[in-house]
Formats: structure tokens, sequence, C-alpha cells
């Protein structure tokens, strides 16, 4: 017969492990803000990691850039999601999981830093970045640089980024080449084609010298940059 | 059998379609093209495939990483396994040309006199494929980059080795009417870079030749010694969803679907492999990059995207270039995070930079099938411990270089050197040693892994292009190099993809 004491310690056992579940899945589940946006891909615990991570990356104040919030990262990264292939799409996902629960094995500095990525204040997931960022270890190096990669195209995707940097793409006239009158645009039947051959431009390379007007950094922004812009 | 040039795009097929051609071309990238607009041009009857779709410059996104999720394979984030490296394959009509920087390099002589010992090709020297390169480029009117789009970025690079004593010269491409927006990578807006889709495929098809885009070809059909076709499926653009089939019947089929799909073209169809050597042999031209930040303005997004090269240093095994790439990929490199990178994001528009690509010849990789039969690849590479030495001196040249043009600090970018170098740190690079694993490199050159060799046992060509095993079975892409070519190696491609355009047409 079992003694008391041995179902004592099943009963405690047993509360032990819905108590770590709990918090596993409250850790993993629950407790995320809601999106600022409405998102396709991204659910709202990793629209939660990556609007955690561009506020670290970066953040408001020093430079006069927008930060990482103000330039939509999660929402361009949920369209970014969406343009990927299945497989590439799930890695990603791997990726911004790993690096939200990685603090169990590699924590923040102070008696909680072992919460989740996103529920750190923003010091100090600067510092668990920066750890990643310098560690000897290449594998973290790799993941970090994935990370900061992923964010940063987020970053400079974003209109007022490229402005403030003088880094917007120019308006640009092209002539209508051959292949204008050959292709349609992208998913569209033959008829999308805008060009018929008599309104040719540039027959072949030799028709073009090798130099056109170079652009200049005072001329007009390309209609998506502008301000206000598409 | 249709006479009249035309092209085919993802939204005209509704139903399984058969055709039959002289001569079938798979890819149409810089060498596939060749080779498609050569032979039209000699009357044969050819069918060129692509999986990818055309783009027209309203197609092109200035996103970056859109862009690369539209253009590339995997969305651009290829990489091999064993050491992790970035590498891409477009995939588009067009292939590479659509995204590369058009630059166009002759190898110098000692390139193929390698070839010729190493490989026992004696038809493959320089003075042999001179022809082939004039041709290319009188059709192409390749020509070194202008002054007037260099923009100040690319001139700091030529100050710089002027004031070394180090010889540089501007980069001949194949682009005509640049006005040095530095897009090439995500397409070239102006139509100025002579894309394999706006100049060879036009011609092709002005010579008669049917262009079927959105089409993965899946099996080269054989009998015997001989293959008698390809079987493709429509592919939906970027998604991949397959549709119809297509079966071509041919006379003789040219592969040039490039070094990642050529050789898992060949094992998914069991063919040209009596060698073992078909996915071997993998090499690449790692790079790495260096940022200078000058005390003036540069605005480094103005000028040819590569302008300027040094080839100086190709027999210590790199050769040198300026670099300009979509903001965000550049951003990639920058060291930090949070409001010190905020601060060094803000010192781009005074920055320059400059690559070197390394010839790592000894660092050796495969391509295989992911899973038996699949066309996806799995890349395993390895960077070899004596070709380390390369990427450390010419981080060290680089570095003079950018301080040399006036740079008042330098972004190494390279683990455990410090962020930031001024012009008293560069004596920290000298002797330096490094593990391969220090280095942010990425490799968008992919040689060897279908290598010609006079040896039927150990390559997978001859010096025609033609498989050993088979009789009328021709390829065309970087995977025939032996060797890597110690620069850009797209015009070496199309040189000769011309010869074997020729060797084919003479035998057909």
């Amino acid at each position: 017969m079992r003694s008391l004491g041995y179902v004592a310690e099943v009963q405690i056992a047993y509360a032990l492990v819905l108590v770590l579940g709990a918090a596993l899945g409250w850790r993993i589940f629950a407790g995320h803000a809601r999106p600022a946006t409405a998102l396709v891909r991204l659910s709202r615990r990793e629209a939660a990691f990556v609007a955690a991570a561009a506020e670290a990356l970066f953040p408001r104040g020093g430079a006069a850039l927008p930060s990482g919030l103000d330039a939509g990262v999660p929402a361009w990264c949920d369209r970014w999601l969406a343009a990927l292939p299945s497989g590439t799409r799930l890695l990603v996902r791997c990726l911004f999981a790993l690096m939200e629960h990685a603090t169990l094995v590699f924590p923040a500095p102070g008696w909680d830093g072992w919460r989740r990525f996103s529920a750190l204040d923003a010091e100090r997931r600067g510092q668990v970045l920066e750890a990643w960022r310098t560690s000897r270890w290449f594998l973290r190096r790799l993941v970090f640089t994935s990370l900061r990669a992923i964010v940063t195209q987020g970053y400079f995707a974003d209109a007022a980024v490229l402005r403030a940097l003088a880094l917007a793409p120019r308006l640009i006239e092209a002539p209508v080449t051959v292949a204008d009158t050959l292709y349609p645009p992208i998913g569209q039947p033959k008829s999308a084609i805008r060009f018929r051959s008599d309104e040719v431009q540039v027959h072949g390379p030799l028709d073009r010298p090798p130099a056109g007007a170079p652009l200049e950094p005072s001329g007009p922004l390309h209609p998506d940059y502008r301000e206000g812009g598409a | 059998m249709s006479t009249a040039g035309s092209v085919r795009v993802f939204a005209e097929y509704d139903g399984d379609l058969r055709d039959a051609a002289d001569v079938v071309v798979v890819g149409s990238g810089p060498c596939g093209a060749v080779v498609a607009k050569e032979l039209a041009e000699a009357g044969r009857s050819v069918v060129l495939l692509e999986e990818g779709p055309p783009f027209t410059p309203a197609d092109f996104a200035l996103d970056g990483a859109l862009s690369m999720a539209r253009t590339m394979r995997e969305a651009g984030l290829r990489a091999t396994r064993g050491h992790v490296m970035p590498t891409m394959q477009a995939i588009a009509l067009g292939g590479g040309s659509l995204v590369n920087s058009a630059i166009c390099v002759r190898p110098p002589a000692f390139v193929f006199d390698e070839w010729a010992t190493r490989f026992e090709l004696s038809h493959t020297s320089r003075t042999a494929l001179d022809p082939h390169f004039d041709a290319i480029e009188a059709f192409l009117g390749i020509a070194p980059t202008p002054d007037a789009v260099q923009g100040r970025r690319n001139l700091l690079f030529r100050e710089g080795c002027a004031k070394l004593g180090i010889p540089s010269e501007s980069i001949a491409r194949n682009v005509r009417g640049c006005r040095g927006s530095g897009e090439c990578f995500t397409g070239c807006r102006a139509r100025a870079k002579q894309s394999m889709d706006i100049s060879y495929v036009p011609a092709a098809i002005r010579a008669g030749a049917r262009v079927y885009t959105s089409v993965r070809a899946e099996e080269v059909l054989c009998s015997g010694r001989r293959v008698t076709g390809v079987r493709g499926r429509v592919v939906a653009p970027f998604s991949g969803a397959p549709g119809p089939t297509l079966t071509l019947e041919a006379k003789a089929v040219v592969l040039a679907a490039g070094c990642m799909a050529t050789p898992l073209l060949l094992l998914a169809s069991g063919l040209a492999n009596a060698s073992g050597q078909v996915g071997q042999n993998l090499q690449f031209h790692p790079g790495v990059a260096v940022m200078g930040v000058f005390p003036e303005r540069v605005d480094p997004q103005f000028g040819a995207t590569q302008g300027m090269q040094s080839l100086h240093f190709l027999r210590e095994g790199f050769k040198l270039e300026t670099l300009w790439a979509p903001p965000a990929v550049l951003a990639v490199r920058l060291p930090g995070a949070g409001l010190a990178l905020k601060e060094r994001l803000a010192e781009i528009p005074y920055a320059s930079i400059v690559d070197a690509i390394a010839s790592c010849h000894r660092s050796l990789g495969s391509v295989r099938p992911r899973r038996r039969g699949s066309l996806d690849p799995l890349l395993t590479w390895r960077l070899h411990p004596e070709d380390l030495p390369v990427l450390g001196r010419a981080l060290e040249v680089i570095v003079d270089i950018l301080f040399a043009a006036g740079a008042r600090k330098v972004l190494p970018g390279v683990h455990g050197l410090p962020d930031e170098m001024g012009p008293d740190d560069a004596a920290l690079l000298q002797g330096r040693s490094y593990r391969a694993t220090d280095f942010v490199m990425a490799a968008n050159h992919a040689f060897c892994s279908t290598r010609m060799h006079g040896d039927p046992q150990q390559g997978v060509v001859d010096e025609e292009g033609r498989c050993h095993d088979l009789e009328n079975l021709y390829l065309a892409d970087t995977g025939v190099f032996p060797r890597c070519t110690s620069v850009n190696p797209m015009l070496t491609g199309m040189a000769l993809a011309h010869r074997t355009a020729a060797a084919l047409d003479d035998r057909l």
C-alpha cells in the first residue's frame, strides 16, 4: 500500500507541472499587445516581438531619424512574410520564436532577465541584442545578424527614413525599348502591354550612348517616396 | 512547328502543351540567351525556356527585400551550409543579368593558362576566346563606365588607388544610357542596363525563337546516348504553384539554368554523370566589403552601382571594386544597435564602400538535391584555411585605399576588430590571422558544378560544352568553368556560350 507521503509527492509534482505548463503557456501565448495595424501573416505574438526588436534596434532619439516603431517595421514584416516561400517563412518564424524565448538560456541583466524578449524594457532588450552581436559563438552572431537584417530592411522600407537620409529613389523616366512591346506586367495578359512597335525609341543597345544624363541629388523623388506619397 | 518568334507569359497558358524545335535552351540568363540568339540567327528553330517571368519597369520593387523576394530564388535568402554564406540566384527572364551590376571583364590570360594546364583544356586560351568576347562586347555595346555617371563614391576609389600607386580602371559594363541611379540590383528603371531580357532575348525572338516564360524544366528526355527533348511544367510567378505541362522535342538540348539548377536537372534526369562530377567542385568568389566614412558628403546613391575596379591583386587572389546596393542591404553590415546604430545610419550619405571578391580555389563545395529527385538545391561549402589569408590581405588593402582617399574612419565589419577604425588603427590589420567565421561574407558568383575537363573521367563537358556522356546535350552556364575566373564571370560565360552555339550549329 502506497504511503500518504508518496501520494502527496505525486500531487505536488502534478501541481508543479501544471504551474510550469501554465507559466510556459502564458509566456508563449498570452499578454501580447494588440498590433497597431491589422496583420495577415504575422501573429499577434510575432508582431509584438518584431515591434520590440525594432524599438531596441532603432529607438526614439539620437540621430534625426524615425524610430523603428514609427517606421512601421511590423507592418512591413507582415508584407514581406507574405512574399516569402512557405519554407523560408517558417524559418523566419522560428528565428522570431528563438530570439523571443532565448532569454531562458541567455538572460538579460536583472533578477527577471529570463522574461520573454518582448516583455523586457527597452534598455535591457538592447543589452540582450548587444550580447548576441558580440558573442564569441558564431551561431549566436549569425542569429543576431539575421534578425537585424530583417528589421533593418523593414526600417529602410519606410519612405520617411529614406527621405531623412537623402536616399529616397528619384524619379526616372525611361525610353521605350523593344522589350516594352513584348512583355506585359507580371500576371497580366499580352493585352496589357502598354506600347506598340511604332512607339519604340530604342531598337538595340547601340542606339544609346554609354552615359545618359546623370541623376541630380536635387532631382524630383519617385512618387511613392514623396511626402504624403503612396 | 511554328517559325515566327514569340514570347508566352503565365496568363496565356490554359492547358498542356507540346512543341518541337531544333534546339531547346533551358535558362534565359546571359549564357542561355546568347545560345538562343546565335542559333536562331543561324536559322535554327529554337525554343527558350525560362522559369521566371519577364519584368517590366513597373514590376521592379524599390524596396530591397521585396525586390529580392520577387527576383531571387528562395526570396534571396539562400545560403550555403558548412560555412554559412548567403548566395543569390535570380529567377526572371534574363536571369542574373536583370539584377547584377553589369560588370563585364575579360579574365587575364593566366587564368586560362591555368585552366589549360590543370584541366587538359588546350583550346580554351584567352586568344582562342577573344573572338567570342569581341562578338558579345560588340552586340551589347560594352564600354567603360563614363566619368559623367561615376559619382563621387566611385571616384574616391580612383583617388585612393592613385595615391598608393595601385592601378585602377573604370569598369566596362553592358550598359547604355546609364544615369547613375545605383539601382542595378533591384532592376534598372532607366532601361539602361542591357540585361538579357531587353537585349539578347528580343534579338532571339526577332530571329524566330519561341520563348516560354514561367516554365520550369523538370526532366531532360533521353533515348540511348541522345537526348530527345525536355519535359517541363508551368509555374506561377513568385508562388511557384504548378500548372500544365509542356513537352518539347528537340534535336539538341542546351542546359543554361545556372550553376545550381543545371546539375540538379541532370541528377533528376539521371544523365551525364558517369564521371561522378555533376554537382561537385562548387566554387564561389566570396566577397568582403568595408565602408569608409568621409568628412565631406559623398551622396553614395548617385553614380554607377559598381563603376571602378582594380585588377592589380588578381595574382594574389582578389579583385577590388566599388560597391553600392539598396541601403537596407548595406546597413545590415553596420555595427551596433540602438542609438549608436542610428548614428551610423546617419553617416551613410558620407560613405563609400569597397569590396573584394576572392579567388578561393581551394574552398570547395557541392550542389545536391534536398530530396531525391528534387530541383531544390542543398548547397555545402567550406572556406579552406589556406584561402583565409587572401581575405585578410584584401581587407588590409581596402582599408589602406579608403584612408588614402581621405576617409576619417572605416567600418571593417569583421568580428574581433574594432567596430570603427581610424587611420592610426590600420596597423591592427597587418599580419593578423582570422577565422572563417570572423568574416561576414556573401558570394553571388558560383562555378564549376558541371565542370569542363579534357578527361571524361574528371569532368562533365568538353571544351565546347558538350556532355562527355551524350551526343547532343550541351551545358552553357558558369557551372562549366573548371575553376573560378578571379573576375566577374558573366562575360566569360557568355563567350563560352557563344563558342558552344557555334559548335552546336556545326553539328546540327
